[in-house]
């Protein structure tokens, strides 16, 4: 496995995210942006899944998930191109494995609520309780998700390119 | 611009974050300032999670939603932004030679200012006419500018903090 770290961190677009002063700050502001879009945006239709705001109509959240998906396309771009810069650096930190169980499960509970429960919603049918909870679920997987991010840093082990 | 002596209510603030335990939490224990952070961060996906979408809807990018319906979502914008401010206190109390004369801080705590004001602009202004649309109702044009200056006024806060690290004013 660190031969296929060595590998990516001579690679051009790894080296220049390592040695560009732009590049990474450029990368670091796009995944803070899009993480902020796509966490918060989760969080939103989580809190209103939970009962927050219940007279405004859960169905039609459905028209701010496009800007989550824009939030999400530029969380994973910028995501990828921090990661190419020091792969081991992440690739070898549990918390890293951590954030991306938490935030993929929190997205695919904000993902199924969309599916199943605005189309319930729409047809102007009660929530059942499971939908609370899964939007609690959501809401604190998420919240973990960002904090194992921000706990990358401090966590990490292994730097191999410098 | 890094002054030849520090101001004496800098040190002060220091001493104050020094005997308030503050410096002490975030600066000679392992986790304070990593738990400092990801609750910084938390607290703006929370505040940009209601307050960016309420923007988005008051710019008339998403309809179907009457905007006092998700002004509900605020309060809990407003809980994000608490925490991210005390956070946010606590860095600059444990270190407040960096911050204050970090370019990208000062221009953080400017855009701070202005989408504060826009706030308050808001609720002086607009709030009580956007209150009584209905779900798809044209929003004002002055509501849709205070919608816009809000939503980039967050995303430069977000700017600025990120960039914060690339300047360190009495590091080098």
């Amino acid at each position: 496995m660190m031969d296929v770290f060595r590998w990516i961190e001579q690679t051009p677009v790894s080296i220049f995210m390592r040695e560009d002063f732009y590049a990474y700050f450029v990368a670091l502001i796009f995944h803070a942006w899009g993480m902020a879009f796509l966490i918060g945006g989760g969080m939103a239709v989580s809190l209103r899944t939970m009962g927050v705001a219940s007279d405004a109509p859960l169905e039609k959240f459905a028209g701010f998930f496009p800007f989550m998906w824009i939030g999400a396309v530029m969380a994973v771009l910028s995501g990828v191109a921090l990661l190419a810069g020091y792969p081991a650096k992440a690739l070898t930190n549990w918390v890293f494995a951590l954030k991306f169980a938490c935030l993929g499960s929190g997205i695919v509970l904000v993902w199924r609520i969309r599916y199943v429960y605005f189309s319930m919603a729409a047809a102007g049918r009660v929530l059942p309780t499971r939908a609370r909870w899964m939007g609690a679920a959501a809401f604190l997987l998420l919240g973990a998700g960002v904090v194992c991010g921000k706990l990358l840093l401090y966590t990490n082990k292994m730097l191999l390119a410098s | 611009m890094i002054p030849h002596e520090v101001p004496h209510w800098m040190v002060a603030l220091g001493r104050w974050g020094i005997d308030t335990g503050i410096y002490g939490m975030m600066m000679n224990t392992r986790w304070g300032w990593p738990i400092a952070e990801a609750v910084h961060f938390l607290g703006l996906c929370l505040l940009m999670g209601t307050v960016g979408l309420f923007d988005l809807r008051m710019m008339g990018l998403v309809r179907g939603i009457p905007l006092a319906a998700l002004h509900r979502l605020v309060p809990y914008g407003i809980f994000g932004y608490a925490l991210s401010a005390a956070t946010g206190f606590c860095f600059v109390i444990s270190s407040p030679l960096e911050y204050f004369y970090n370019p990208a801080w000062q221009a953080k705590m400017a855009l701070m200012a202005i989408a504060g004001l826009n706030m308050i602009v808001f609720y002086l202004t607009t709030a009580r006419r956007v209150y009584v649309l209905g779900p798809d109702d044209r929003v004002p044009l002055g509501a849709r500018i205070i919608a816009i200056i809000s939503l980039f006024s967050w995303m430069g806060v977000i700017t600025c903090g990120r960039v914060i690290t690339a300047f360190r004013p009495f590091m080098e």
